[in-house]
């Protein structure tokens, strides 16, 4: 695994740096990208104090995403509120299993799985948990998959909202869980985006830096 | 520096989190108000979750959780009221389910058919913070804010009277039945009456209430009587009040106040008597016919009613007579303003009796045979005394008018039955028998007679007959001759006129001579010497 990178030169070691915006490759001394103007950095700055910044705040708005009801559904007078666990478990006892799995994964599980995963990998780049390059790489490409998935949900209630306005007989309305979902979405998605993956390489570079070096002194 | 600045940059994100996190939840927190708890016998239609609170159709809170008593016998409904919603909850707040009803006295709550049932709480006005309830099985028929009179209406049966039927005044809507229970000791019905308040002024001490529910049929002394009141009465019962018209209306009643109701407006009328003495009469013939509570009249005035008829009243049961106990109200009869007291009641009777008061049954209706007692003075019966029977004195009574005339027709039957018919028969086939021939003798009879009258006939057509007109006139003609000799200018006037001159100067002399008898008797004997120069009467007075 280390060998792949061993024999390649790395761009970072030769100053030169990938443009965020519009991927040039140029020389750090520039300072700007010489074709957008963007400022060159080797690496996200910040990246994973921001990620981790991004992740704590997606968590804490988790809470609310699951106790408040995320809409209200207003049937013949007769109102009836729902969180995304009560919504779930009627879909669970009306036997729709299947939208009771689609809207777990999506509501529950990803927004979940994602904040554990980004968290991991911060821990993974800071060298604080083990981890091989192989898994870290299906867990990022993963996240950056599934994050978009996540939004399903709000997806349902803005559709459900405009479409399910039938005046006296049913309106559906938001809740304010549907608002702290969003938040949660919006949250993990910016900090999958903050998140420098280049940064767990380096690490793993760095590792394996150390452990060459522990050798060469172990030989000596 | 740098670094330590960005840190505090990006921080800002989770913390701005916790902020508007946080928020959320003390807004959603915060705008649940007080839990209460509401007991109800069953939890048809309650689901939680859905179930509304509603004051007034507005809502104001939401079940939260339905459970079995522990005893199994009621179910607690556990409600989550919004925020600010603390007010409601006072000493005296009622809750029920809205379900959809459908009675006789009205529609309700058709809405619930398709939004399911809900509960509404109507707020009470005594002290806030009760949190437990025990709900209405059935909605009240008028909220408790409504103003008017509440009032307590006592029955002895229900009838056809039920929660919601309405209360009329002269035949007007003014009220409605709340509620109906029976009374603890399962003896009488009690009502919950509300008079609206426009209409609460009419509700005195003296009124009374009676039942106009249904078709009433009744069969008394004055024949029979078929009442109905409004269609929606019938069916749904409703109660009436007034004032007896010969009363004045008395004190404005409170809230509470109890009343009785009349089974209708005959007993209602009959309760305002008040009776001063009870009587036991002994009747020696059959009663039937006679109800409790039919009138008892002294020559046609009703002064009270029969109350009981058995033969609890008398031991012995001497010679089967069959007691009737009767109340009188001795007050019907007195002048208005005169007083009796109530020991003078008894030696007013015992002077009755030895008066000849006695008491008999009469037939009030020959269709339905009702009777009624009758009391009246008999002064040619034997005098009696007043006698007691256990506590009640005992006024003697006479066979009625009925069972006299019962003897006497069955003496009649008797007698007819006594005839000797069958001589009686012949003699009356014989006489048939010359009436037959009688017959037809007066049939040649009648053609003698038709004999003469063609010999009439026959006259009338003779020319003579014709001629008799024409002498008639002639005769009228000298009859009127004869006459006009009477009239003014005939012999026969002149003649009268001088007659009646010598009649009036011979009444002159006639006078002269009274005058002069009158002043001197003496001289019809003795003859008129003064009689040249007469002297007035009246000076020599002088």
């Amino acid at each position: 695994m280390n060998g792949i990178c061993k024999n390649i030169p790395r761009a970072a070691n030769q100053g030169l740096a990938g443009c965020h915006v519009c991927e040039k490759v140029s020389l750090i001394s520039a300072v700007n990208c010489p074709r957008c103007g963007t400022h060159l950095h080797f690496r996200k700055p910040d990246s994973i104090n921001r990620t981790i910044a991004l992740m704590i705040a997606a968590a804490i708005m988790y809470i609310p995403a699951n106790i408040l009801p995320i809409m209200s559904i207003r049937e013949l007078g007769v109102t009836t509120e729902s969180t995304i666990v009560t919504g779930l478990i009627q879909f669970w006892e009306a036997r729709s299993y299947p939208i009771a799995i689609v809207i777990f994964s999506a509501s529950i599980l990803i927004p979940l799985l994602k904040i554990f995963a980004l968290i991991w990998l911060c821990a993974a780049a800071k060298g604080i948990v083990p981890h091989s390059a192989k898994i870290l790489g299906k867990v990022y490409w993963i996240t950056e998959l599934l994050g978009r998935w996540s939004m399903v949900d709000i997806f349902v209630v803005a559709i459900l909202v405009t479409m399910v306005q039938l005046g006296n007989y049913m309106v559906v309305t938001p809740g304010p869980g549907a608002l702290a979902f969003a938040g949660v979405v919006i949250l993990t998605m910016f900090a999958a985006m903050s998140f420098d993956p280049k940064l767990l390489w380096d690490q793993l570079e760095r590792e394996a830096a150390e452990a060459e070096s522990e050798k060469n002194t172990e030989r000596e | 520096m740098r670094s330590a600045q960005r840190w505090n940059v990006v921080w800002a994100i989770p913390i701005l989190a916790i902020l508007i996190g946080g928020w959320m939840l003390y807004q959603n927190v915060s705008s649940k108000g007080p839990e209460v708890s509401v007991r109800f016998e069953t939890a048809e239609g309650i689901a939680a979750g859905k179930t509304d609170i509603r004051c007034r159709s507005v809502t104001v809170g939401k079940v939260t959780r339905v459970e079995l008593d522990d005893n199994l016998q009621s179910v607690l409904v556990y409600g989550q009221l919004d925020n600010g919603n603390e007010v409601l909850l006072r000493k005296g707040t009622r809750f029920w389910v809205v379900r959809p009803r459908v009675s006789t006295a009205d529609v309700s709550g058709l809405g619930t058919l398709l939004t399911g049932a809900y509960i509404e709480l109507e707020p009470g006005t005594g002290d806030l913070g009760i949190r437990k309830w025990i709900g209405l099985e059935t909605p009240p028929a008028t909220s408790r804010s409504v103003p008017g009179r509440r009032l307590t209406l006592v029955s002895e049966e229900a009838g056809s009277l039920s929660v919601g039927s309405t209360i009329y005044y002269k035949g007007y809507d003014v009220g409605r039945i709340e509620s109906r229970e029976l009374d603890a000791d399962g003896r009488r019905i009690v009502y919950e009456a509300f008079v609206r308040e426009e209409y609460q002024a009419l509700v005195r001490e003296n009124t009374k209430f009676w039942n106009t529910s249904g078709v009433d049929i009744s069969a008394g002394v004055d024949g029979f009587k078929i009442r109905t009141p409004s269609i929606q009465a019938m069916i749904a019962g409703g109660v009436s009040f007034s004032v007896n018209e010969n009363e004045e209306p008395g004190e404005m009643v409170s809230d509470g106040s109890i009343f009785e109701l009349h089974d209708d407006a005959e007993h209602a009328n009959s309760s305002i008597f008040e009776p001063t003495l009870q009587v036991l009469l002994l009747f020696d013939q059959s009663v039937r016919g006679l109800n409790v509570s039919a009138p008892v009249e002294y020559r046609g005035i009703r002064i009270g009613r029969v109350k009981s008829i058995s033969f609890d009243f008398v031991r012995e049961k001497e010679n089967q007579k069959v007691p009737v106990l009767v109340e009188l109200d001795s007050g019907l009869l007195r002048a208005t303003g005169e007083e009796i007291l109530p020991e003078d009641e008894l030696p007013r009777l015992e002077e009755g009796i030895r008066n000849g008061l006695r008491a008999t049954l009469k037939i009030g209706s020959l269709l339905t045979g009702a009777m009624f007692v009758d009391f009246d003075y008999y002064p040619e019966e034997t005098i009696e005394n007043l006698t007691y029977k256990g506590d009640y004195p005992v006024v003697p009574t006479l066979a009625s008018g009925f069972a006299q005339i019962e003897v006497k027709l069955a003496s009649i039957l008797e007698k007819i039955d006594a005839l000797p018919t069958d001589e009686m028969v012949a003699q009356i086939t014989n006489a048939a028998r010359e009436t037959a021939t009688t017959i037809s003798e007066a049939k040649l009879a009648l053609k003698q007679i038709e004999k003469a009258a063609a010999a009439a006939r026959e006259t009338m057509a003779n020319p003579e007959f014709k001629k008799l007109p024409a002498d008639l006139r002639k005769s009228l003609a000298t009859l009127d001759k004869s006459v006009s000799s009477i009239g003014p200018d005939g012999a026969i006037q002149g003649d009268l006129l001088r007659t009646l001159d010598e009649l009036r100067s011979a009444m002159r002399s006639m006078e002269a001579l009274s005058d002069t008898i009158k002043d001197r008797p003496n001289s019809l004997l003795f003859g008129n010497e003064e009689s040249k120069n007469p002297r007035p009467k009246a000076a020599g007075k002088r």
